[in-house]
């Protein structure tokens, strides 16, 4: 029985999402194509994200494992990061196997383009090699580092803990290695600090002191008199900027003194916090502004914002700064407005002159006596300009009229005489 | 209620608001003090005003105001109070099914007709239309009868 040569079974298509009886030639046509590439590009964006965490390995938390997942298209396999220390490690792991690369050749036979572009849809080997490098360094500086800490936490607690120290510690530059890492003391109450804020603190100082307002601690403000929270990981924790981030642990606050004093000494104080067992729902944090010399909203102190000459230099600095990024931002905002809508054009110029008239430029004034703005005679029929011009027109001659006619003729007013009656009398 | 909403008299007031009005509906209306219709319309406006306040910018117009006559004039403003609508300086025209497009002649029958047209507007003018229909139904709209030079 012949075949007949322009039919083949039905078979669906993943790419296009249709059924189709047109066999191997379906590849080629040009919808498959375009489907092809939409889909090629979702899937290299999402590599993308997996390539860039390869090349910064962060910690993951467990609370972002649920986002951290990828489907992967040739295996039709939705990678989970359960589990997993490293954000991606299970995808990577996962783009660099050699089951991967089969379903990523069945594929591309099946389904095209050419397969020059395997390499786009896989991690090769070196580049995981490198990253595990990476990966065990960042573990490695996590030990030494939670070695060199005081704190005696619990082992369960540690991992997510160290893990929270980790993420932002691999966002701020020069953080030096003999940093205590302290989960519990560097969180802060949510509304405290902004993340941007805090990730700015390149020096590693705490997030408290990028405001430019609080006076700098020095030693002998360190409550080193007040023992009873000299027991709290509120005492000197690090430089990190934890902060930032609100975080509900559980701390069992089992502290040395001794070794936190020193360290309390030469950083700056960040506002520390921990969860005593006794009370639900809230997190204390530690009372070691209560030794600021400058006194408190009770004492009637002077409010921060309002204090040192250094924080309002940098105000002024940040305003002066800030006033191209207003432009920017405006620029921003009309980006977002139709740019066919009524007037556009006339509008941007006129914000353009308004940005320049604030910022003291002189402007040329366009604004003369005789400015209208477009059209407004009752009209209805012709163009809006028209009605214009013959406005333009109508007072043009008004102004001429008017500068030629001072004094009115005086005009005679004569009884009408009639033709007849003209004739008569001159006759 | 012309204290609570900017009153101009002078054709540089004028042009300023109209020049520093960018993407929003500037309403004018044009009237007097003392003219009953004017203030009817006047307590709308001003009611409105803050609801309206995103998308538009309401001020009053003193019709006379020797300086205000040039806009009178170029306005065709006949009969008072007559509301008058721009967006970026441009004049807006509404079709309320009345002889004249290029303005809104009379007092609105209540606050909520007053804000449909203006939204109507600002949404015609960010899609570019320069002239847009009017959402109020024929019977609050007020009539008049337009008496043209020429007739």
């Amino acid at each position: 029985m012949m075949k007949p040569s322009k039919k083949s079974e039905i078979e669906f298509c993943n790419v296009c999402r249709l059924h189709h009886d047109q066999g191997p030639r379906h590849k080629y046509f040009p919808r498959h194509k375009d489907f092809l590439s939409a889909f090629l590009g979702r899937f290299r964006s999402k590599l993308a994200d997996v390539r860039f965490f390869l090349r910064n390995p962060i910690l993951l938390r467990p609370q972002e494992e649920s986002q951290n997942r990828v489907w992967c298209v040739f295996c039709d396999h939705d990678i989970v990061e359960l589990g997993s220390s490293f954000a991606c490690s299970k995808a990577i792991n996962h783009f660099a196997s050699s089951d991967h690369l089969k379903n990523v050749k069945q594929f591309l036979w099946k389904h095209g383009p050419a397969m020059d572009c395997i390499e786009d849809f896989r991690i090769s080997e070196a580049d995981v090699a490198k990253w595990g490098k990476k990966c065990q360094s960042l573990s490695n500086e996590d030990a030494s580092s939670y070695k060199g800490s005081s704190g005696q936490l619990s082992g369960t607690s540690n991992d997510i803990h160290n893990k929270l120290a980790f993420e932002t510690m691999d966002r701020i530059e020069n953080v030096p290695t003999h940093h205590i890492n302290s989960h519990l003391s560097n969180d802060v109450k949510p509304l405290q600090y902004n993340t941007y804020e805090c990730q700015i603190s390149h020096s590693g100082l705490p997030g408290v002191t990028q405001y430019g307002s609080y006076p700098n601690m020095d030693a002998s403000h360190f409550p080193l008199s007040v023992d009873p929270l000299s027991h709290l990981p509120g005492n000197g924790f690090d430089k990190h900027s934890i902060p930032c981030r609100s975080k509900n642990y559980s701390g069992n606050g089992n502290y040395s003194t001794q070794e936190n004093n020193p360290m309390c000494q030469d950083k700056k104080q960040v506002v520390g916090s921990y969860s005593s067992p006794g009370v639900v729902g809230m997190t204390s944090i530690s009372s070691l502004h209560s030794s600021y010399d400058s006194g408190n909203v009770h004492s009637g102190a002077p409010p921060p914002w309002l204090d040192t000459n250094d924080g309002n230099v940098s105000n002024v600095q940040l305003n002066q700064s800030e006033t191209s990024s207003f432009q920017k931002k405006i620029a921003g905002k009309t980006c977002k407005l139709n740019p066919k809508r009524v007037g556009a054009a006339w509008a941007e110029r006129r914000k353009i002159e308004i940005e320049m008239e604030k910022r003291g430029l002189e402007m040329n004034s366009n604004t003369d006596a005789d400015w209208l703005p477009n059209f407004g005679r009752v009209w209805q029929s012709g163009t809006r300009k028209e009605s214009r011009k013959e406005f333009e027109k109508e007072k043009r001659k008004l102004v001429k009229t008017d500068s030629i006619s001072i004094e009115p003729e005086p005009v005679q007013i004569q009884p009408y005489i009639s033709k007849r009656a003209r004739r008569e009398s001159g006759e | 209620m012309n204290y609570l909403l900017p009153t101009l008299r002078k054709k540089e007031e004028i042009d300023r608001i109209i020049r520093d009005t960018i993407d929003k509906v500037l309403v004018l209306r044009f009237g007097r003090c003392s003219d009953n219709d004017s203030l009817l319309l006047d307590d709308i406006l001003q009611k409105s005003a803050r609801d309206v306040s995103k998308f538009a910018t309401v001020a009053l117009v003193d019709v006379d105001s020797e300086e205000v006559e040039v806009y009178v004039k170029y306005f065709d403003i006949t009969l008072i109070p007559s509301t008058v609508f721009f967006f970026n300086a441009c004049h807006m025209k509404l079709d309320s099914g009345t002889a004249d497009h290029t303005k809104w002649v009379g007092k609105f029958h209540e606050k909520q007709d007053f804000i449909d047209v203006v939204e109507v507007i600002f949404r015609g003018a960010m899609k570019g239309q320069m002239i847009v229909h009017c959402p109020i139904p024929p019977e609050r709209i007020p009539k008049y009868q337009l008496l043209y030079k020429d007739v």
